[in-house]
């Protein structure tokens, strides 16, 4: 319950994240800096049931509550079950198929019954329109008006229920899918309606088509849950405007996200990693590694500079056989392998031991659970190996059975002539091989060292599959923050700024002089509308602070490298310091540079940041005395081929201040912390558990 | 130097898998490295290149392929400068080899070879091998239709020393640099190419460190044991006997005629054997596979049958025996041109598979367009007085399966993850319009029980006073084949339009002048059906006929089903279909 902790009459920011199994929330109370939270179980039928739930758990005093961060999984389900809206497609003549065709790659590609997603609108619901815009934004055949009405009205009478309108190069003049959408507001005023380049103004038709097409199958589910929960919110007596998390790592308005669902897609995964974000800061630290471990996958992403990993070339459902759908719209970078906690371990056709990608889930979970799982999962060769606690989790609300551990390991240990613990401790190191993949993928894979970075680790699983990883990949700290790895995503939504992001292809090559003007244009173009946008969220006179980035190449190469652009205009005093930096990303990122090469500027981008207020890091109660006081037993552990004992300690009552050295146990209820041999953990003045090797 | 001594620690079945994993993203890291370093757009966009270990007997124990054409080649190299160079091989040595005969594929794709030592033993071989843009020869490009002979298409490399134990051989690489037209790219490739050798060296370096060098030698056994056993189960699980499929290649590109190709396919409990004997000898123009390429076209085809996402290694390609006589158009022998080898090296992919499609159905589908359409669209723009070139393959319909429709407007099976340009980019970036690009309903496809997918049509406008154009059109005369009952596909095709001329179909085109406002038409063909076309669920019909991939007429007279008012008359569709079959009957007595 959390109106014992939150008393403040006012004040109160809470953050609410629906995940694959629970709906956490957590309460930040502005006047007092104190933080709690609850959790529920989520409800997939009715998300928003959930939320209820929540609320009603945490007696939270909505009249109390003035800012309300929610992230969903909604959108992203509604697309990964095909359970959206029928869409209706208006399109360029001679490119309706565009939708069908994709990009053609076979990403199987031995596979020679490969199929690509199926197109989510089928060809008679995908209708044409004679005109054509040119690619310097000129009309080479004007928009023939009669037929939109006419191609509006045939959807509306085909039943579908939102419209999205696609049209060649309306990245460079969207005026033609501008009056293709006043005139479909007026043949079907009662349908959705998504216009592609509102969405998306770069170029790439299939990629631009597929975002605007998901967004208008997401849109009627989305508005109508958004409404629900709005009213859920007003009922209670809170009297401001929600708001949502954002895919680009920022929050915007319900009504945003009504318009703009696509946008809301990844909000819960990139809400861990502004957390992270907020972590690092308040430790001094610039560069990390984000690893969320959660009970089916791992994911992982890279931050600079305090600054995330951020492009608009984003896919949902896609993995090492399936393209998935292009979503081209600023979305934080977060990498996932299918390897969690609960993930289990197999024998494959050639005797070969594997873990993952099947997981045993939260139903029927690991055999220790005794909820009925019999398969031997990561969590029961942790629990065989001693490394978690063997009679209870969550604080004793979870009885664990390490005997039904041990009788799901043995068959497998039996075909190695191995002992249990052996095999055991062999299942902890594979799935800790897995996991690092992720790691490997957004760094090594990029150009990254790993060596350079620090490890902020979250999720359930994520503090004990850390040490093994920093351990692989030479990562010198491991951070685990004081807020619970159970809610940290949606601890992440109370420290989120308000973004938008608006990203414009046109190619300007920068040794002429004339294009530093046109440059200038553009800049000051995105950033009036930037600051329109912020107006319509009507967050008061407050205006954002805007930053200018630029995607750039050397001219005839295909590929481009983002690069922070001064404020203020371009001109050819400073055009060179741009020229500059570009040289040097790309350097950095490929390994070369072209001094003589012109340089040019393929797509402009606008961030417009707004500062709401944060919450500050939780002070978990500091406890008194020493360390000892801390240590809850000595357990037999069984790593490296042989079991020794190790000190277990309960975080709750561990001083700041502690130095543990490894090998060392730290629990909590919600994640068990890990420090082997050559690593030491400390206990920070904020409660954080910082691991560093020696 | 020595080999292995005595006998190898064995790793437990854990450390076993994580070093099969850490060679594995070793082969991974060298592979994106290259891809991210290099300077030729047709290695980090068309991924034209691959990578792999080899074992100190040159047998290959990883290997990340960029397209599936390249999954065969590597193993040739590796046997070849072992052959050559084994006792005199010191760390840094780096060695070049692109000559097609024995362990290449056309003079572009060249190969870099890193031996990777513990000591003084040598552990293995690290392979890259990638299409480098500029080789010299008659065009620019290296690649052509026209040659006659091997001396028209470049350099040749035939197995020499780059680096001599970590130092550059200078006067190779002056020579290099002489006889391409594009020297800083070529060289900056080919540097990128030996930096991301050294990135699985270190890698390899790493693993030793960790795990000892005994051990990691058992583990690369262990992955070629593995490979086998693997092969092994997955053969329990064809069909046995012999099996035989024929065609014709449209042409050689020198004269009109085609060239007959047959494979006769034998699977047994631990081998597959497959056996070119009787396709034609090797043609007068550059449409000729060398051996390396043949087998990689098979060892396409096996993987698909086998399991498309087993790991590529010897082990699992054991059984793989290619009979391929010397001279033939499978195995080219000099001085013949290979530069578009992969005209026929797509036949072995296709011949394999047409002969197992109706055995082994749930692995397969019933034929596909084939060709890689190569097409070239190149000039100068105007405007800016730079040049600019459409250097691309095009997508086409594949055949259907036993168990659905094929799939339209994808890659050949020479591509892999290969993708098809944006037409916005390229009007943005080009004097070009493309006027439509749309699926190929025009040309239609084969017909089934399941249909096979439709081609596409993509028209180029040429917007700048003059433009060059040079096409690769294949299977424009024998169109993809069907499966059971099910109709052949149709071909692939261009047609191109001239001002105050009549439009003219092409096949094989050699840089064809078109000026501002001339079109043309690429067109590929629509993949082979599979089962009778009477069998087809009559709603799919509709279906069809809604989304107009049929007309009402064809669903009449191809699939005997009568569609009224966008529904389906039961009681005339019966009848039809009834009428349709007895008529067969009558046709073949």
């Amino acid at each position: 319950m959390l109106s014992n902790v939150l008393e403040s009459p006012a004040g109160l920011r809470l953050g609410i994240d629906i995940g694959g199994a629970f709906t956490d929330l957590v309460a930040y109370d502005s006047v007092t800096g104190k933080t709690a939270w609850v959790k529920v179980e989520t409800t997939s039928a009715d998300f928003s049931e959930g939320v209820r739930n929540c609320l009603e758990k945490s007696h939270v005093r909505m009249k109390a509550v003035d800012t309300i961060i929610h992230g969903q999984t909604l959108v992203i389900n509604t697309i990964v079950t095909r359970t959206g809206a029928k869409v209706g497609l208006i399109a360029t003549r001679g490119f309706r198929d565009v939708l069908e065709q994709q990009r053609s790659n076979r990403r199987d590609m031995y596979s020679f019954r490969y199929r690509k997603p199926e197109s989510l609108v089928p060809r008679y619901l995908r209708l044409e329109i004679d005109e054509r815009v040119l690619s310097d934004g000129t009309v080479l055949k004007p928009l023939p008006e009669e037929e939109i009405g006419k191609a509006a009205r045939a959807l509306a009478k085909e039943g579908v229920e939102a419209i999205a309108i696609s049209l060649m190069n309306s990245y460079a003049n969207p005026s033609h899918e501008e009056a293709v959408a006043e005139a479909v507001k007026r043949a079907a005023p009662d349908r959705f309606l998504t216009v592609g380049s509102e969405v998306s103004r770069e170029w790439g038709e299939y990629e631009r088509t597929s975002t605007a097409v998901l967004n208008a199958y997401t849109m009627p589910k989305l508005t109508r849950y958004l409404d629900k929960l709005e009213g859920t919110f007003r009922d209670g007596g809170f009297p401001g405007t929600p708001l949502t998390m954002l895919s680009n790592g920022g929050m915007a308005t319900f009504d945003h996200a009504r318009r703009y669902p696509i946008t809301t897609m990844e909000s819960g995964p990139v809400a861990g990693v502004i957390g992270s974000i907020a972590v690092a800061e308040g430790l001094g630290l610039k560069n990390i590694l984000t690893l969320d471990g959660g009970s089916t996958t791992t994911k992982a992403s890279l931050v600079q500079e305090l600054a995330p990993t951020t492009g608009t070339e984003h896919y949902v459902q896609r993995d090492e056989n399936n393209p998935g759908y292009p979503v081209f719209v600023p979305t934080v970078e977060v990498v996932e392998v299918g390897n969690g906690g609960t993930s289990i371990a197999w024998i494959d056709g050639i005797g070969n031991v594997r873990v993952g990608p099947t997981a045993a889930g939260a139903l029927p979970g690991p055999a220790c659970y005794g909820k009925g799982g019999t398969d031997p999962t990561v969590t029961d060769a942790y629990v065989v190996t001693g490394l978690l606690n063997q009679k209870y989790l969550l604080g004793g609300d979870l009885k664990i059975d390490r005997s039904l551990s041990e009788k799901a390991l043995r068959p497998l240990a039996d075909r190695f002539h191995a002992s249990v613990a052996a095999f055991a401790e062999g299942v902890v190191k594979l799935a800790n091989d897995n996991a690092a993949d992720a790691l490997r993928l957004v760094s090594v894979q990029r150009g990254y060292d790993p060596r350079e970075f620090a490890l902020i680790a979250y999720g359930g699983s994520g503090p004990m599959f850390a040490p093994f990883i920093a351990r692989e990949l030479e990562i010198g700290t491991i951070v685990v923050p004081s807020v619970p790895p159970g809610v940290f995503s949606a601890w992440g939504m109370l420290v989120t700024d308000v973004k938008h992001d608006l990203v414009l292809t046109q190619t300007l090559r920068l040794d002429v002089e004339g294009n530093l003007d046109d440059a200038n244009a553009t800049y000051r173009q995105l950033e009036a509308r930037m600051v329109a946008i912020f107006e319509q969220e009507r967050f008061g006179t407050e205006r954002p602070v805007v930053f200018r980035s630029a995607d750039m190449r050397y001219r005839g190469q295909e590929h481009t490298v983002r690069v922070d652009v001064m404020p203020g205009p371009l001109s050819l005093d400073n055009v060179g310091e741009l020229i500059r930096r570009f040289h040097e990303a790309h350097e950095r990122k490929y390994a070369f540079r072209l001094e003589r090469s012109v340089v040019e500027i393929v797509n402009f981008h606008v961030s417009g940041v707004l500062k709401v207020g944060r919450a500050s890091l939780p002070e978990r109660p500091a406890p008194k005395g020493s360390a000892e006081k801390a240590l809850v037993e000595r357990r037999e552990v069984y790593l490296d081929g042989r079991a020794t004992k190790w000190s277990i300690y309960d975080r709750a009552l561990l001083p700041a201040g502690s130095e543990l050295p490894g090998p060392v146990i730290i629990e909590e209820p919600t994640c068990t912390i890990i420090a082997l041999e050559g690593q030491r953990a400390r206990i920070d003045e904020h409660g954080n558990v910082i691991i560093r090797q020696v | 130097m020595t080999t292995r001594q005595g006998p190898a620690e064995k790793a437990d079945p854990f450390t076993a898998e994580m070093i099969k994993n850490g060679l594995i993203v070793a082969c991974e890291e060298m592979f994106y490295a290259f891809g991210r370093t290099a300077m030729s757009p047709v290695i980090y966009e068309v991924l034209d290149y691959a990578v792999g270990i080899a074992n100190a007997e040159g047998e290959l124990v990883a290997q990340t392929p960029g397209v599936p054409g390249f999954s065969g080649v590597l193993d040739f190299v590796a046997s070849d400068v072992l052959e050559k160079w084994r006792k005199e091989m010191r760390p840094g040595d780096v060695y070049v080899l692109n000559v097609p005969y024995r362990s290449g594929t056309h003079l572009n794709d060249v190969a870099l070879v890193l031996p990777s030592f513990h000591k003084d033993d040598l552990l293995g071989l690290i392979i890259n091998k990638g299409h480098w843009s500029e080789v010299g020869g008659m065009h620019f490009g290296s690649w052509t239709s026209d040659a006659t002979e091997i001396f028209q298409e470049g350099m040749q490399f035939p197995n020499i020393r780059l680096y001599l134990e970590g130092k550059p051989n200078r006067d190779l690489i002056e020579m290099i640099r002489a006889n391409s037209r594009l020297p800083d790219q070529t060289f900056g490739d080919m540097e990128a190419q030996i930096a991301s050798m050294k990135v699985a060296d270190r890698r390899i370096q790493k693993l030793i460190e960790k795990y000892g060098v005994d051990v990691i030698r058992a583990s690369m056994d262990k992955l070629l044991e593995d490979g086998e056993k693997l092969a092994a189960l997955k053969l329990k699980g064809l069909p046995k006997g012999t099996f035989e499929a024929e065609d014709y290649i449209d042409d050689d590109g020198i004269t009109e005629d085609p060239l007959y190709v047959k494979a006769k396919v034998t699977i047994s409990d631990d081998a597959f054997v497959v056996d070119f004997t009787g396709s034609a000898p090797q043609g007068k123009g550059s449409i000729n596979s060398p051996l390396p390429g043949t087998v990689s076209g098979v060892r396409e085809t096996y993987m698909a049958v086998m399991d498309p996402h087993a790991l590529a290694n010897a082990g699992f390609f054991r059984p793989i025996k290619v009979i391929a006589p010397e001279g033939s158009v499978f195995h080219a022998v000099r001085p013949a041109p290979t530069s578009t080898y992969w005209e026929s090296m797509s036949y072995s992919v296709d011949l394999v598979w047409k002969a197992l499609a109706p055995h082994v159905p749930d692995r397969l589908s019933a034929g596909h367009f084939l060709s890689i359409l190569a097409t070239i669209l190149a000039g100068v723009d105007d405007r800016t007085r730079e040049p600019f070139a459409v250097v691309e393959p095009q997508p086409g319909g594949w055949g259907a399966r036993n168990d659905g429709d094929g799939e339209s407007g994808l890659v050949a099976c020479g591509d892999g993850e290969t993708y098809i340009a944006s037409n916005e980019v390229y009007e943005r970036n080009m004097p070009i319009l493309v006027d439509r690009y749309e699926l190929n309903i025009e040309a239609g496809t084969g017909h089934g029980r399941f249909r096979g997918g439709f081609g596409v049509i993509k028209d180029y406008v040429v917007r700048c006073p003059e433009a060059s154009f040079t096409v690769s059109v294949g299977r424009a005369k024998y169109p993809p084949w069907g499966v059971d009952g099910g109709t052949d596909g149709t071909p692939n095709t261009c047609i191109v339009f001239k001002h105050g001329r009549e439009p003219m179909v092409a096949r094989k085109v050699g840089g064809l002048k078109l000026v501002r406002g001339e079109k043309v038409s690429l067109r590929s063909g629509g993949g082979g059906g599979w089962g009778p076309p009477l069998e087809r669920d009559p709603e799919r019909v509709l279906s069809d006929v809604r989304n107009e991939y049929l007309t009402v007429e064809q669903a009449r007279d191809i699939y005997g089903v009568v569609v009224e008012g966008m529904q389906v008359d039961g009681g005339r569709t019966q009848r039809r279909r009834e009428e349709m079959r007895r008529g067969h009957r009558e046709r073949r007595p």
